[in-house]
């Protein structure tokens, strides 16, 4: 008969790290006052020739324009037209100030989404500015320098009240430190050599009390939050693979329309020099003046994918501005749309789907022991044990009434080793008194000559069964019982799984927990699979497997161990709390420490190419409306009036709707591409049908509308 | 030869001076280019049109074919080194 602790009944809800997502508060909020000046200035900067060039469709309207232009200029520049000079002249004016507001209009996106990225780039500039560092030379004395002037591999001193001068390792001194600036979280961490997790500090970073002695492990620049600065300042910003694969969509079909448009002449006099001899010269004269410079441009211009073409690069810029936002440095573009395509999750079960802090729960006697006896033991065993378990024993056994009745400053504590798997206090009269696995305890038992009681087996099975830890607690080479270390699954974690599944992402659960542990956490938590007893090893070898069978993962982790497995990974997700090695092999640093984020930035992944995707389908969508209202009425002498079906007024008035439209749509969807199309965790079938429907069917219908209310309006005849 | 050094070094120095400053300036450089080009373009222009075309139209005709090819062969080089842009 075990106790059951009265407190894990309690109605608080579980703490989360670093508080609820939504009460975190994020990095520095970045000072958006005067983007959309500077965003007007800077798409003017943007018509420079050398900057235009790299966009292929807005260059190839930005030449148009230039030829609008001079045909503004002189109608008559490629041939003396039938029709009033001055009123060619306006038409060819009007399409000039439409295409020149086009161009504009893209640049304005792109610039509104860099102005956006350079003020995030700000607020992370502003965790880290110059200061004065106090370098240990070789010999032991302390110089005074400028952060700046530190390298990888030097040693500094920092005390209390510093601002930590560069990322870099505690090898020296045990201090708080203050990480507010880049996690936003006020609760100080403490950093102390040796340990896994709490050697790393940030530059930029305060330190509260004491004094730490570190070792620098990045030149100046060349910190993660450095490289993140570069990355949303669009400095370092290369094309993702999606990227390279739609500019070459997009280059492609402005190659078709260009070679469609430019043979359009021969064809057209072929067929003017027809319709004259039967209709009359006025009839072929009207089918020539169709067929026009300025015309054949504005057709060009209204079928080659624009809206795309000027969205594309904000779209992008706009990804990785959410990640920088949700307080994750990505390392590079890549990484975060990688995120998008994750087909499986490798998650850690401590600490990412249950909650960091096991808590002792019941004592299991056994062996004929008494619960007040087993609970004494693990008091003794666990007096050493600074870990949230040992401490949950301790509060556990006292609470029971038991005291440990042993001269605390004559006994020894054994720490936890992950080779022997277990820990303890040995006692000054010589007794060992040990915790730990229950295989483990049942070897050192075994070693000394003791007899493995019959319950143990049915105890660990029990406690296994409920999800929970099982340790087993000795004294010598007698087994007293069973702790019951229960894990708490991290609350809406199973809806956050199913949501995945429906996207098809899978989930693996790796834990060191033993297999009938792993599948009630794993049941409880809606993981598609899990490893039990996994060591660093099994990580890589699971990533491995996925990748073999060509699918993406994605894994977080802290510890040096993590490492290779986070380099291996497709996307990998460090810890801002972890080890320097882990942040280095990562693609993605995680300022709030928090790995269930990995969820989130599947999410904001798959986003950004479903938004790429919607406002590609959106763009090409519209061409048939845009085909319906200029081809119909520009050779209605051809007999093909009859297509005219949204009955427009005149082939001028067409026209110029039809680009004004076409100018329009830009501007109009900024704010989509900024923020994203709306993510609803569905399949990817049910996805596709959907945004079909939307953005391909509304991509359709859409423009039959607004032209014609642009038609209705524009005062022309 | 005294003389005819004197004469032609600071020549052959102004043309380097010119090449490098067009080399700098790639737009005016492509746009002589086309002009150039356009001398051979621009009469059979004219000759296929039986004169329709004023000497200046044909020549503006003549460069508008060269900037549409132009615009189609860097459609081209974007389709191969999409990562370039």
């Amino acid at each position: 008969m075990g106790f059951i602790a009265e407190s894990s009944s309690s109605p608080r809800p579980p703490r989360l790290p670093h508080g609820t997502r939504d009460s975190r508060k994020h990095t520095p909020k970045p000072d958006m006052r005067g983007l959309y000046q500077r965003a007007i200035k800077e798409s003017f900067v943007k018509l420079h020739p050398r900057t235009a060039v790299k966009n292929p469709v807005m260059f190839v309207v930005w030449v148009g324009t230039i030829v609008t232009f001079l045909m503004t200029l002189n109608p008559n520049l490629f041939g003396t037209i039938q029709a009033d000079v001055n009123q060619q002249r306006l038409l060819n004016g009007l399409i000039t100030l439409i295409l020149f507001f086009t161009v504009l209009f893209a640049n304005f996106a792109e610039a509104v989404a860099e102005g956006r990225g350079k003020a995030q780039a700000d607020s992370l500039r502003a965790t880290r500015s110059d200061t004065i560092a106090r370098k240990i030379l070789p010999d032991g004395s302390i110089t005074e320098i400028s952060s700046t002037q530190l390298r990888r591999g030097d040693l500094v001193k920092v005390i209390a009240g510093d601002t930590i001068p560069a990322d870099g390792e505690v090898i020296e001194g045990i201090g708080s430190v203050d990480e507010s600036a880049i996690t936003g979280e006020s609760a100080p961490v403490l950093k102390q050599p040796g340990t896994d997790i709490a050697s790393s500090v940030t530059g930029g970073t305060r330190l509260l009390s004491d004094e730490l002695k570190i070792r620098i492990t990045a030149d100046p620049g060349q910190g993660f939050i450095d490289r993140m600065i570069a990355l949303v300042e669009g400095a370092e910003r290369t094309k993702t693979p999606n990227e390279i694969a739609l500019t070459v969509l997009l280059a492609v079909l402005t190659q078709v329309f260009l070679i469609v448009v430019a043979t359009i002449p021969p064809f057209a006099d072929y067929i003017a020099k027809f319709i004259s001899t039967i209709y009359g010269a006025e009839a072929g004269n009207s089918l020539r003046a169709g067929a026009s410079v300025a015309i054949l441009i504005s057709l060009l211009v209204a079928l080659i994918p624009t809206t795309i073409g000027g969205l594309l690069s904000a779209i992008g810029i706009a990804g990785m501005d959410r990640v920088a936002q949700f307080n994750v440095i990505a390392t590079s573009g890549r990484a975060v749309e990688a995120c998008g395509d994750i087909n499986t999750l490798v998650l850690d079960k401590t600490g990412t789907i249950t909650l960091g802090n096991r808590m002792a729960d019941e004592f299991i006697p056994v062996n004929g022991h008494s619960l007040e006896e087993v609970a004494r033991i693990s008091l003794i065993a666990s007096l050493f044990d600074d870990t949230p378990e040992g401490r949950s024993i301790v509060k556990l056994a006292q609470k029971l009434g038991v005291s440990a009745d042993i001269d605390i400053d004559k006994a020894e504590g054994v720490e936890f080793s992950a080779k022997t798997r277990m820990s303890g206090t040995n006692l000054p009269n010589g007794k060992q008194v040990r915790k730990g696995a229950v295989d483990a305890i049942k070897g050192f038992v075994r070693s000394r000559g003791g007899r493995i009681p019959p319950e143990l087996d049915a105890a660990y099975e029990r406690v296994s069964r409920l999800g929970g830890t099982p340790l087993a607690v000795c004294e010598n080479d007698d087994i007293y019982g069973v702790i019951y270390l229960k894990d708490i699954v991290k609350p809406g974690l199973r809806e956050r799984f199913d949501q995945l599944r429906r996207m098809g992402v899978r989930t693996i659960m790796l834990t060191g927990d033993n297999r009938i542990t792993a599948a009630v956490i794993a049941q409880e938590a809606g993981v598609d699979d899990f490893i039990a007893e996994a060591t660093p090893e099994d990580k890589i070898e699971v990533i491995r497997s996925e990748q073999s069978q060509g699918k993406l993962v994605a894994m977080t982790g802290d510890g040096t161990n993590d490492a290779p497995a986070l380099a291996q990974a497709n996307v990998g997700l460090a810890m801002n709390s972890g080890t320097q090695a882990a942040k280095e092999a990562a693609n993605m640093v995680d300022l709030d420490s928090d790995p269930t984020k990995l969820i989130d930035l599947v999410t904001i992944g798959k986003q950004l190419l479903i938004t790429r995707g919607a406002l590609t389908t959106f763009s090409i969508a519209n061409d048939i409306a845009k085909y319906f209202a200029i081809i119909p009425t520009i050779f209605a002498a051809a007999g093909i009036g009859a297509l005219n079906i949204m009955g427009l007024k005149s082939a001028q008035s067409a026209i110029l709707s039809a680009l004004i439209y076409n100018a329009l749509i830009i501007p109009a969807l900024i704010p989509l591409a900024l923020k994203g199309v709306k993510f609803l965790p569905l399949s990817a079938d049910q996805l596709l049908r959907r945004n079909i429907l939307i953005f391909g069917v509304g991509g359709v219908i859409a423009p039959f509308i607004a032209i014609k209310l642009i038609d209705i309006v524009l005062p022309l005849s | 030869m005294k003389y005819f050094y004197g004469q032609t070094i600071p020549a052959i120095e102004q043309i380097t001076e010119i090449w490098l400053t067009w080399r700098k300036q790639k737009l005016p450089l492509y746009l002589f280019l086309a002009m150039c080009f356009n001398v051979a373009i621009a009469p059979i222009v004219y000759a296929a049109t039986n004169e329709q075309l004023s000497r200046t139209q044909a020549w503006a005709l003549g460069l508008l074919g060269l900037v549409t090819v132009g615009l189609s062969i860097y459609l081209f080089f974007v389709m191969f080194v999409p990562e370039k842009f």
